[in-house]
């Protein structure tokens, strides 16, 4: 009935499982869709061939999935790659057309679903097919479908519940009988064993007639209790008797010889009975061990060794030649399933033999040897032996085959009676050195894997661990992040490698998963998240008290720490404060009136020196068309370009600049805080903000570690730290205003336009769209007469 | 020897106390734990019986605090019971050797002899048994008043054996007690010894027995 009721639930879940797909699919190829269209639209032909204009907008739209990673081509089939990644998966026998197709395919250890469109392209120059693929990793997909997926179970569950609650009730009422036997046993007295009568219907007739069968056996064995108690009784009460018989004529003797005599008998006697009570009481408890279920691995070799050594304490075994044997078995391969309290007591016992009925001087040869899956351990001594007509007897309660030394009868049948309990065969026979020979055969537990136990997990003690960032940001701006973290946390040392920015991406590209470092910091928001889009970052856990705005976190992979607005640096000797341009616009006009003034003396970032220059460039020009008249009016001034943004604001300060234009503000306010006639502005329009991020790739070593880093930096303490000992501006701002920066970002709250970390900035990464960009950006600012 | 027994049972005590004076032995008995207990801190013996279920605190409280207090007094258990937790947590907690009672009166005599000689062999320089003594300081054994040429390995061998007079001992555990780390012994050479020892000290009634595949057990022979 499972096995049908397993079937079902599986077959429901199928459908389900299918269902959920489609629908997610659905969702998310409409995202595809849009991208795809929207690069097409885009895809001209030129002198050149078919050529693109990457459009910001696709990736845009694919980034409204807040999750997953994306990849796109576009491509002349068969002829060229135009742009993006080559070597993306095409559906087998595609027959390219303007109808979207969309599928599955998995791209470097990702799953992927790819729409593939075409567009004839026709012009003057001729006509031919362009193709566009866009993909996304499925993970946002997948978790829609797992949640569809079980919200349509939970409900399928409910009504499950309630047709069993329906069920319990049918099944309750047809198994009355059971609950009279329930009660009919609950009452019943443990003496009375008779059987349970009813009249069970078809189904649990079984179940009335094991009962039955189990009360039988019950009485059985309480039977077989009842005769042992009674042997037992009689055996300690004729040993007593004879006891009390001797001490009794010892008393009532007047000859003090005859009564010697008479003490020596009763003693004699008394040893008797001390034995049997011992045997009887050891036969008990064996019979009862033997009925538990004690058994669990036990290694013999230390077990008689111990064994026979402390047995050589007795003093009666001085004379005894022992000798043990253990035929090269070696550790972990001597182990059974026993009761080691058992076991022990079968080998007293058969020790005690072999002294009771041997010569004082005998010779008592214990042997444990290993045969296919069996183990033997064996005991043999030179004594008298058993007369193979006797053999059989032997293992009987209360039989003593000898008259001379009076046993109890019950050693060997202590022996038989363990041997029974561990399943062991029991050999008796003649034995080589002349006397007895008792064998107990024991099953090898199959290899046990003590082993694991041996081993443990040692070694992993506290060691100083190594926590390796590697960073393109500038050391000063980090030190005190450093410090505060080893500070925080003893016992980490950390390796600091610093990299420029361009340089770090292309070694985090090419280096073995093997070394990677714990953390990677980088001032550059496109090429970390291009790195992240590859899939080389790992997935950390920070709480939601301390993780950044949402513009500052991509798939909780990487996080922004800092806030860095891009700010004008002005000189006010040249331009006064109330003369500045409220935006953008009154810039352009601002700049193209006073053409003439200003020749030479605006600076920006060299887009090609800067990938910073570049971000802010690139995204200027999101903004707006009046970003492109804007480079057009700054070439016509002749503008000059920098590295960064520190020589930028020193060629300010020399008065050799009028004004520079995207520094970084929190290093460019350094210096207005320094030098009286520099200030600091903002535009009322917008103002770009970008940030520094990390993350911690996969393969990373300490990547707990490198977690732990990650969660401090954006922790009050780190971003305090931030605040206060760096020149940056923290992510998560406290709200005290420390410098004019703070000051300024205060009052134009709500023009700060933070760039956000979505795959969108991959756009301006696309080799083509770079060049075209930047050439662009060469004729404008070539263009000065 | 001066002999403790803890023992509540006013009958067992007064057997095992008569027969231990008839040997000649100087006897005390207390019934209760903790009277025991403070007894053992002001006075020493030379052997402690200590039973198991006793009013106040049991036996093995009684043994803990003894060694916790570095005492190294031997003590036999007397017990009723039979199980081996009761050893394993006796022996654990410091005891020298355990009985089950009802013990044999011969038995218990044999075997106080034997821990008051290894007792009083580990205490003193120096040890004797009928003819034989050695001299633990001067590193020097004579029997009958006539010095045994002993090489260093031998003396060292008889100073291990005397130390742990009725213990089994195995081949390995002399072969670690008389090498060092380096030396690497054959355990063929802890054999050859053992017989050349043996035959020095022949006549005498220290003997070292030999159990083949468990070790060697140096125990008094006269004391039986």
């Amino acid at each position: 009935m499972a096995a049908g009721f397993a079937i079902l639930l599986v077959l429901i879940s199928v459908l389900l499982w299918t269902y959920a797909r489609t629908a997610a699919n659905r969702t998310h190829d409409l995202l595809l869709a849009g991208a795809a269209l929207s690069i097409l639209e885009r895809t001209s032909l030129g002198l050149e061939g078919a050529t693109v204009d990457l459009p910001n907008s696709a990736l845009e739209i694919l980034s409204l999935n807040p999750v997953d990673r994306i990849r796109y081509r576009v491509f002349v089939p068969g002829k060229a790659e135009i742009t993006g990644t080559q070597d993306l998966p095409l559906p087998a026998g595609m027959d390219l057309s303007a109808d979207p197709v969309f599928y599955d395919a998995a791209y470097h250890d990702a799953d992927y679903r790819f729409v593939v469109q075409g567009r004839r392209l026709n012009a003057s120059s001729g006509s031919g097919w362009v193709a566009v693929q866009v993909g996304q990793t499925v993970e946002l997909r997948a978790s829609q479908q797992w949640s569809f997926f079980i919200s349509g179970l939970a409900g399928l569950a409910v009504i499950s519940l309630i047709g069993l609650g329906f069920v319990w009730v049918a099944i309750r009422s047809s198994l009355a009988p059971l609950r009279q036997i329930a009660s009919d046993l609950r009452l019943r007295a443990p003496s009375d064993l008779s059987l349970v009568h009813g009249a069970p219907p078809r189904e649990i007739r079984g179940l009335f007639d094991a009962i039955n069968g189990f009360i039988t056996r019950l009485g059985q064995t309480r039977t077989l209790t009842e005769t042992f108690i009674a042997d037992v009784a009689h055996q300690t009460r004729t040993s007593l008797s004879a006891l009390q018989g001797h001490l009794s004529l010892a008393a009532g003797s007047d000859d003090i010889d005859r009564m010697r005599t008479r003490v020596a008998k009763a003693e004699r006697q008394a040893d008797r009975t001390v034995r049997l009570t011992n045997q009887l009481l050891a036969n008990a408890m064996v019979i009862h061990r033997s009925d538990d279920a004690s058994l669990h691995p036990v290694a013999l070799l230390p077990l008689v060794r111990d064994m026979l050594a402390e047995s050589m304490r007795d003093s009666r075994m001085r004379h005894i030649a022992v000798s043990f044997e253990d035929e090269g078995i070696t550790a972990g391969r001597d182990v059974v399933a026993g009761d080691e309290l058992s076991i022990r007591e079968a080998l007293r016992n058969l020790i005690e033999n072999a002294i009771r009925h041997g010569s004082s001087d005998n010779a008592i040869t214990i042997t444990l040897a290993e045969q296919d899956d069996r183990i033997k351990l064996s005991v043999e001594d030179a004594g008298p032996g058993i007369a193979d007509a006797d053999l059989a007897r032997a293992t009987k309660r209360f039989t003593s085959l000898s008259d001379q030394t009076k046993g109890s009868g019950l050693g060997l049948s202590i022996v038989k009676a363990v041997a029974e309990g561990h399943r062991a065969d029991l050999q008796l026979g003649r034995s080589s050195l002349g006397g007895l020979r008792v064998m107990m055969v024991f099953r090898r537990l199959a290899t046990v894997l003590t082993l694991w136990a041996a081993l443990g997990i040692t070694g992993t003690g506290l060691r100083a661990q190594t926590l390796v960032i590697h960073s393109a940001t500038d050391t000063p701006a980090v030190q005190p992040l450093l410090d505060a973290f080893s500070s925080a946390t003893p016992g980490v040392t950390i390796d600091y490698v610093e990299y420029q920015t361009l340089d770090l991406y292309e070694t985090m590209r090419s280096r073995d998963v093997a070394d990677m470092p714990d953390v990677v910091i980088s001032s550059s928001m496109d090429l970390q998240v291009d790195l992240v889009n590859r899939g080389l970052a790992q997935r950390i856990y920070v709480p939601p008290a301390i993780t950044p705005p949402d513009w500052a976190v991509w798939r909780s992979e990487l996080f922004g720490f800092t806030f860095e607005p891009a700010a004008m640096v002005y000189d006010k000797r040249a331009i006064a404060p109330d003369d500045l341009p409220a935006n953008h616009r009154d810039l352009a006009i601002y700049v193209r009136e006073n053409e003439t003034s200003l020749r030479g003396r605006i600076g920006s970032y060299d887009l090609r020196a800067s990938g910073v220059g570049y971000l802010y460039a690139a995204q200027d020009s999101v903004q707006g068309p009046q970003a492109q008249r804007m480079i057009e009016v700054l070439g016509r001034a002749g503008l000059s370009t920098f590295c960064c943004t520190t020589e930028m604001v020193e060629a300010t300060a020399r008065g050799e600049l009028a004004f520079a234009l995207n520094t970084i503000g929190s290093y460019a306010s350094l210096s207005v805080e320094n030098v009286p006639h520099l200030g600091l502005h903002f535009f009322d329009d917008y103002n770009l903000v970008m940030t520094r991020t990390a993350f911690v790739p996969k393969g990373a070593k300490n990547a707990e570690l490198g977690e732990r880093f990650i969660n401090f930096i954006l922790s009050d303490e780190g971003q305090r730290t931030i605040a206060t000992q760096t020149p940056l501006i923290p992510v998560r701002p406290d709200g005290t205003i420390r410098s004019t920066i703070d000051r300024l970002i205060h009052e134009k709250r709500g023009t700060f336009l933070p760039i956000r970390l979505t795959p969108a900035l991959l756009t301006y990464l696309d080799a083509l769209k770079k060049k075209d960009f930047l050439s662009a950006w060469d004729i404008s600012i070539m263009a000065l007469p | 020897m001066r002999i403790l027994l803890v023992e509540d049972n006013d009958e067992l005590a007064e057997t095992i106390v008569d027969r231990l004076r008839a040997e000649g032995h100087s006897v005390d008995r207390e019934a209760d734990g903790n009277e025991a207990n403070d007894l053992l801190r002001h006075i020493k013996f030379d052997i402690v019986l200590l039973d198991i279920n006793l009013p106040g605190r049991s036996g093995y409280e009684v043994l803990r605090s003894l060694r916790a207090r570095t005492d190294e007094t031997p003590v036999i258990i007397l017990t009723a019971r039979s199980q081996i937790d009761d050893r394993v947590i006796g022996l654990d907690a410091g005891a020298d050797d355990y009985m089950v009672k009802p013990v044999d009166f011969r038995e218990l005599l044999a075997r106080c002899r034997v821990l008051a000689r290894r007792r009083a062999g580990r205490a003193s320089n120096l040890f004797t048994v009928g003819p034989l003594t050695f001299d633990r300081g001067a590193k020097q054994a004579q029997i009958g008043g006539i010095d045994v040429q002993m090489r260093a390995r031998e003396i060292q061998l008889l100073e291990i054996m005397i130390d742990n007079l009725g213990r089994m001992l195995s081949k390995e555990e002399v072969a670690d007690k008389l090498y060092t780390f380096e030396e690497t012994p054959s355990l063929n050479a802890v054999e050859q010894l053992v017989t050349r020892l043996r035959k020095k000290l022949d006549g005498t009634p220290l003997v070292i027995k030999t159990a083949r595949g468990l070790g060697y057990m140096a125990y008094v022979a006269d004391d039986d």
